[in-house]
């Protein structure tokens, strides 16, 4: 191709990229608001909406991915190190990525994968065994890898690349093997680290006084669901997993900085700014690994820069996103485990909730409350939605040796007691919830806000389904065939919305009748 | 080496195999335990006593009760159920060190229990009416779960507990479901799916149904068995044991 061609065909790229019909990152901004400007399908018109076209990926395996969609191409990840670029008008495959994984790879839930960034013609994915790629987006070959640690150490990788500037910024995987977190940023054009925030304190450092002993070389804080940037704070906000083992905290005793925490972190050099621990000394496996989102709240007539968490602890949280302290706090599900949060964000904690050799109950359950399932936050509603799996379980500590690369949880659950969960629509200014959505089972899928008035998830059962934003009234489903795991997207092409979603081992499109 | 040594060290090895390599080191079942609490007690519970998987201290196994068909099962699996293969998460060594453990719970309790299996046999298809709802090989029908294993699958406690109070632990997929009609008629049955937006269950006639939530009233999920709870009543304590003898007695012909 001449020179000037491939200028063209890179300046149309970008310019696709900048397109408000187009869906370019994991949270849609940067704030990770998962909210679409488009209002074609809305709640007047949302019961004609019809399938399109269907893609099937033929991969076992949890589809968890959040397309990519620009320049009349649609790009998705799936599991087990595969992706693939479809035509965005028929579905129709343009060129496929796999990568067998290593025979022998240790991950706690399976070989998932969250998506692609992008910036300009370069997409960037992870693989699981620990490896960030670039990839041309027009063919696929791959322009660059790095690794970012060994996976016989048990380190993976699955969340979607956050891009920020110049860089591309990805979280790791494998706080249940005895690793040690950290958030990585590569540059985006070679593939070179420029910075790494390692999310466990070592010895010596500020906040390794919160482990004991060298209990912090394998102290987990993962950091597996892509973070949020600020670009008027050049501030990246990421969230921290469990510490490690899970839940028997007996070898580590202390607050265990800086796991199950929100971390702010300066965009070009990786330090820290500040943070704020959700869960100190977490028994539970409650990661804080939802999305933090950046959303201006009113509090007592006066706008603040806010960051917002459902936390995996049963608590929401609103930050004061320039200094970390907390604004507001309130349960969103049945929580045992503490009666409260204090002004100071620890929280008050109850006793008789922590895992025994025999077991005690606590709620939330070990996935939470919310997960990981992505969150939306619609401006036109001021809500902020998300799933809520409301249960309790048994917990159990074990003394168990650590091994290097080997299962390093110490820990199990009683069966999970019979229980569904909720949609919510949450009052960011007050932690009310405002309307919600009874599940039969727990809540498995993402969520979508959109210019309609409309919210959009999935199910366990397969059912994608509409909902109005306003007041939860169920508007329209369809059912998929398959378990809803990833969060639906919408964009526009030749003039028609769309909403896409990946569901079971398919990926899915709708439009309204032309 | 010849090939006839070859063959011969092969087998040597397989046979050494078939027992555990491990059975003399005193730690192999504790450590064994730590493992057993991580990856087995989710279904096969805390102390190995059953839950939603089978009671492993019984001290007999669906799988076969020799070292190696434990170590087989863990390392692969069993293809159609809910019993995952662990050989690719966990070492040889670690497996047999859950071998280990496994083998020393074995209590081989069902030696105290005082029934008699012939006497049960007669209350299961005779008084008790369980064939009504029960299947046992090609005996018996009805929505209720298949006994035709539950020897092997089940404790002696656990089935106490089932037949005097059927809602303590309801075998997944047997949960209860109750419609009620835009008529006002109230249908209750055995769940056989079960969605947001509709249901489909059997009831104890054999009725299927299908409904869509739009459709009615009210429909409801109910962790709670169609069992009658009166067993506890109609059978003396010795007519219990008889026929928890003769259930035990169920291992699926094998």
């Amino acid at each position: 191709m001449k020179l000037l061609g491939l200028g063209l065909l890179l300046g149309a790229i970008a310019l696709a990229q900048t397109d408000p019909g187009a869906w370019t990152s994991y949270g849609k901004n940067s704030f990770g608001w998962r909210y679409s400007d488009l209002d074609q399908i809305n709640v007047s018109t949302v019961s004609r909406l019809a399938p399109q076209w269907m893609f099937q990926t033929n991969v076992p395996g949890k589809n968890e991915t959040t397309p990519l969609v620009f320049g009349r191409m649609m790009y998705i990840t799936g599991p087990s190190n595969t992706a693939w670029a479809l035509d965005a008008l028929t579905g129709r495959q343009i060129w496929a990525y796999r990568s067998a994984p290593p025979a022998r790879l240790d991950l706690c839930c399976g070989p998932v994968n969250r998506g692609f960034a992008v910036q300009g013609n370069k997409l960037f994915k992870v693989d699981l065994e620990g490896r960030l790629l670039a990839m041309d987006a027009q063919s696929g070959a791959v322009l660059w890898q790095a690794t970012l640690d060994d996976y016989k150490k048990g380190y993976s990788a699955t969340a979607a690349p956050l891009i920020v500037k110049n860089l591309v910024v990805t979280g790791m995987a494998g706080a249940e093997y005895g690793t040690r977190g950290f958030i990585d940023a590569y540059d985006v054009n070679t593939g070179k680290r420029v910075w790494r925030f390692y999310t466990v304190a070592a010895e010596g450092e500020p906040g390794g006084e919160s482990w004991a002993g060298d209990s912090w070389k394998r102290g987990g804080g993962a950091t597996w669901v892509t973070g949020t940037y600020d670009p008027e704070l050049n501030t990246i906000y990421w969230g921290t997993g469990n510490p490690g083992p899970d839940l028997n905290g007996s070898s580590r005793p202390g607050d265990n900085l800086y796991t199950c925490s929100v971390v702010a972190l300066d965009a070009d050099t990786g330090k820290l700014k500040w943070h704020f621990q959700m869960t100190p000394h977490d028994l539970h496996d409650w990661d804080a690994i939802s999305d933090p989102v950046p959303v201006d709240l009113t509090r007592n007539g006066r706008k603040i820069k806010a960051l917002m968490q459902a936390n995996r602890n049963g608590f929401f949280y609103a930050l004061d996103r320039t200094n970390g302290k907390l604004l507001l706090t309130k349960a969103y599900t049945k929580v045992t485990w503490a009666d409260g949060i204090g002004a100071d964000g620890r929280p008050n904690l109850v006793s008789g909730q922590d895992p025994t050799e025999e077991g005690n109950r606590a709620c939330p359950g070990m996935g939470g409350g919310h997960n990981w399932q992505a969150t939306a936050y619609s401006p036109q509603t001021g809500y902020y939605y998300f799933s809520s799996s409301d249960r309790c379980m048994l917990y159990y500590k074990t003394d168990q040796e650590f091994v290097e690369g080997q299962w390093y949880q110490a820990s199990t659950v009683g069966r999970d007691e019979a229980g569904g969960g909720r949609i919510l629509a949450l009052d960011p200014n007050t932690g009310n919830t405002v309307w919600q959505f009874e599940m039969v089972s727990t809540p498995t899928a993402g969520v979508l806000a959109t210019a309609g008035g409309l919210v959009f998830t999935g199910d366990a059962e397969g059912y994608l389904i509409a909902f109005d934003a306003r007041t939860g009234k169920v508007l329209w489903r369809f059912q998929t065939g398959g378990t809803v795991i990833a969060p639906p997207i919408s964009y526009t092409l030749n003039g028609r919305q769309y909403i896409a979603v990946a569901a079971g081992q398919t990926m899915l499109t709708f439009a309204l009748p032309k | 080496m010849s090939r006839l040594a070859s063959i011969f060290f092969v087998a040597a090895v397989c046979l050494a195999q078939e027992t555990n390599p491990l059975a003399s080191d005193p730690k192999a079942a504790e450590v064994g335990r730590w493992s057993f609490r991580i990856y087995c007690a989710p279904c096969h519970g805390i102390h190995a006593d059953g839950g939603r998987g089978p009671d492993l201290t019984l001290g007999t196994y669906a799988a076969g009760d020799r070292d190696i068909d434990l170590f087989r099962v863990i390392s692969r699996g069993v293809p159609g159920t809910e019993m995952a293969a662990y050989g690719g998460r966990v070492e040889d060594e670690g497996i047999w060190r859950m071998v280990a453990y496994i083998k020393s719970v074995a209590r081989h309790d069902n030696s105290n229990l005082q029934g008699d299996a012939g006497a049960g046999q007669k209350i299961f298809w005779g008084k008790g009416g369980c064939g009504a709802c029960h299947r046992v090989a090609d005996k018996g029908s009805g929505p209720g779960p298949d006994l035709t294993r539950v020897g092997r699958q089940r404790s002696v406690a656990y089935l106490r507990t089932s037949i005097v109070n059927p809602d303590a632990d309801v075998t997944p997929g047997y949960g209860t479901v109750t419609v009620i009609t835009r008529e006002g008629k109230s249908i209750v049955g055995v769940e056989k799916s079960y969605d947001n937006f509709s249901a489909q269950l059997v009831d104890l006639s054999g009725h299927y149904y299908s409904f869509l939530r739009e459709d009615v009233t009210s429909m409801k999920r109910e962790s709670r068995s169609l069992m009658p709870s009166s067993y506890g009543r109609l059978l003396s304590e010795g007519e219990i044991n008889d026929l928890l003898a003769y259930m035990i007695s169920l291992r699926g012909g094998q």
